[in-house]
């Protein structure tokens, strides 16, 4: 009997995906490293019985609202790696202009608050923190955002296809990195102040 | 019908590139890491010199003969420290690793080529900012705050530049060495330097944005106002220090194993026994080498962290680890010793020499961290870096004497290049041996200009100092005799396809299949009783 199986199609390395992973991972340490000062900080702050942030001056809904619309969009970018794999192009377009406007307002809410908040960036060490880590983290997400734009763009030229999905799931990988790491800062900023 | 077609008188040629925009588009993998060697090299040159500087500025240490204050010592003493690292080995390494990685795994050039280049470029400029940030009067902050905030910010963005490129050039020299292998190469059959870049890239992946975040912090707090902590200046060089102190030295020293051990078992004549042993040895001293956590300035008080379990530990765990891997490389030369015939080639010498130089260091490293010898703040810190440093700067002379045939078609001076690595390793045992004395003696490891600063050490230490300037001198004559061999190859003959008989795919002049870590040993159906 004729054996008329075809052969399985070479595996392809996913080099694009390898590559983001790696750069991720530093971004993700580079959020380590600041953790680290942070949170030792602060513990040797409440070990000394020292105040850490004047009472009332950290906010918990910003924050909340920002974790919400980050874990929104963390949905969205999932809807854009699954519409790019089915070669849906309408579903695509959607999902990656609905991310990239939740990162947006993001941005925006934490440019507000940064602004709104009454502590200057150089009234104590952990305002010096607070705005370096949550600063960071916008620009983070900042360039997430301009990512999703070139995918956006690459996308109307019809080049984000079900062949060439990489791009958009390496942008998914650093979006969901970026939410992984402001889950961080809202439990360990907003919420544990 | 006949169809007459005439050809043009001539055929389009190709389009002509100025040199400076080869230079500036180039993405050529061995012209890549030509480039980064070259301005590493150079960098290195600076590096030194500044060294020789602050050697000479040593020698008395009640007073200041070469510079203005104790503040200009200390942005000199920074810079020497942070060019040797940052601006002169780790882009020697990368160089070394951009043009090799790719042959030895058997890609047709390293993925993300542009983003290699752009990783270049981005250091370069990085590079040259942080040492017009240093020369500016700026640099890591000074105790006595006597430099300009400007300056110090300029430095910082300058070091952020650095470490993007660094880490870019990783990125793409790891997934080069993940995605880009030919059938049959798994990762336990890529070369020793392959493999112990693999180890290093991935250390730096996770170390150097640590770094990169001490920066923006120092950074945050000294821009337009009155530090609060972190900008301060006399503090932003301990925040900084741990990079290029125990154990984050020896993540930057891993790759010299994996060029030792890529020389060793081929001058040899044979297969390196114990292989997946070799790999774990490379990869243990590695991770032993993860010194991002070993950040004093953030100490809890009552529990330095240089005297914690994991610092001292990782302290005593690299000696026998570097001692098996001498085994190792023994046992390669004991089994091959009757395939050696006339003069041991000079990269096989000076690998020996960088593993030998690393053991010191390892062993002055162990040492230091014995509380009672109270070391740990002493000049034995500027020692173990000097030898760690120093044996992998031996380790890049053997590559490039190894593989610069095969890089540049040129061939080098090989004598030339063996006595360019044994001036350079003299310089390194003779600082690193003075310090590691002058640490004993009480002197500390930034001296400043007046005895108190220098830790009021006993007699005998400037004298030792003296002898330490000397080493460095050394050590600039050794690089400088380095370049003139590099030099020279330009002008060199032809070099042979595989002048060394390797092992390894970056020697194949013919399509081989990889069954084994040593292909081109197996096609050639070498018979090698003592494989593992």
């Amino acid at each position: 009997m004729i054996d008329t199986t075809l052969p399985a199609p070479p595996a392809r390395p996913r080099t694009l995906m390898v590559g983001a992973t790696m750069a991720t991972g530093a971004v993700v340490m580079f959020f380590g490293g600041l953790f680290a000062v942070y949170f030792s900080m602060r513990a040797d702050a409440m070990a000394w019985g020292s105040e850490w942030y004047p009472e009332g001056a950290i906010q918990l809904s910003p924050g909340g609202m920002n974790m919400a619309t980050l874990t929104v969009s963390t949905v969205a970018m999932a809807w854009a790696t699954h519409s790019v794999a089915r070669n849906d192009r309408i579903h695509t377009y959607l999902a990656l202009a609905l991310t990239a406007v939740m990162g947006i307002a993001m941005i925006n809410q934490t440019v507000f608050y940064l602004n709104d908040i009454a502590l200057p960036v150089d009234y104590s060490i952990s305002t010096t923190l607070l705005f370096t880590i949550v600063g960071a983290h916008m620009v983070m997400v900042g360039v997430g955002v301009l990512w999703l734009g070139v995918l956006l763009l690459r996308a109307f030229g019809g080049q984000d296809t079900s062949r060439h999905r990489d791009l958009v799931s390496a942008a998914a990988l650093y979006w969901y990195a970026s939410v992984a790491v402001y889950s961080v800062i809202w439990i360990g900023i907003y919420i544990g102040k | 019908m006949t169809i007459t077609e005439t050809a043009p008188d001539t055929e389009p040629g190709p389009a002509t590139v100025s040199s400076l925009e080869a230079l500036a588009t180039g993405t050529d993998h061995v012209f890549l890491g030509r480039v980064w060697a070259v301005a590493g090299g150079l960098f290195l040159l600076l590096s030194l010199a500044v060294g020789i500087l602050v050697g000479i500025e040593r020698i008395n240490l009640d007073g200041a003969d070469l510079f203005g204050s104790g503040d200009e010592v200390f942005q000199f003493w920074s810079f020497y420290r942070v060019g040797l690292v940052l601006l002169a080995l780790v882009p020697l390494l990368i160089g070394l690793a951009t043009a090799v990685i790719p042959l030895q795994v058997g890609a047709s050039s390293i993925v993300f080529p542009r983003a290699a280049a752009l990783a270049l470029w981005t250091w370069l400029i990085g590079a040259a900012v942080t040492a017009v940030g240093f020369l500016a009067d700026g640099g890591l902050g000074t105790p006595n705050a006597g430099s300009q905030r400007e300056a110090i910010a300029l430095t910082m963005v300058g070091l952020l530049l650095v470490i993007t490129g660094v880490l870019l050039a990783t990125v793409c020299i790891l997934t080069t060495l993940v995605v880009a292998r030919v059938p049959g190469m798994t990762l336990r059959r890529i070369p020793y330097f392959s493999w112990s870049m693999l180890v290093a890239g991935t250390l730096w992946l996770v170390t150097l944005p640590v770094l990169a975040a001490n920066a923006v912090l120092a950074y945050v707090d000294l821009r337009g106002r009155t530090a609060v902590h972190f900008g301060a200046e006399d503090a932003i060089w301990d925040q900084f220090s741990w990079a290029f102190t125990h154990p984050q030295v020896y993540a930057l020293s891993v790759p010299l194993i994996g060029i030792a051990f890529d020389i060793v078992p081929v001058t040899a004549g044979l297969r390196q026994r114990n292989h997946d042993v070799v790999l774990a040895a490379i990869g243990l001293f590695g991770a032993i080498g993860f010194g991002a956590y070993a950040q004093s300035f953030f100490d809890t008080p009552g529990t330095p962290v240089m005297e914690e379990a994991l610092y001292v530990v990782s302290a005593f765990l690299a000696v026998p680890l570097v001692l098996v891997l001498l085994g190792g490389l023994a046992d390669s030369l004991q089994r091959g010793a009757a395939n050696f015939k006339g003069r041991p080639p000079a990269p096989l010498v000076l690998s020996l020499l960088s593993m030998l130089l690393l053991l010191v260091g390892t062993v002055v490293g162990a040492v230091r961290s014995i509380a009672p010898f109270e070391l740990l703040e002493r000049s034995t810190t500027g020692a173990q870096m000097t030898f760690t440093i120093g044996a992998a700067l031996v380790g890049v002379i053997a590559g490039m004497l190894w593989w610069g045939d095969r890089i540049t078609g040129r061939k080098a001076p090989q004598g030339l290049g063996l006595l360019a690595g044994l001036v350079v390793s003299a310089g390194v045992l003779v600082i690193g041996l003075s310090d590691t004395i002058t640490g004993f003696l009480g002197m500390n490891d930034f001296f400043g200009i007046d005895e108190v600063t220098a830790g009021s050490p006993d007699g005998g230490v400037e004298v030792l100092n003296g002898v330490a300037a000397f080493g460095s001198l050394l050590l600039l004559a050794g690089v400088l005799a380095w370049v003139l061999v590099e030099w020279r190859r330009l002008k060199g003959s032809e070099a042979d396809a595989d002048p060394w008989g390797g092992h390894t795919l970056e020697w194949a002049t013919s399509p081989v299949s990889v069954t084994s870590e040593r292909p081109l040993l197996d096609a050639a159906a070498v018979p090698d009783e003592g494989a593992s």
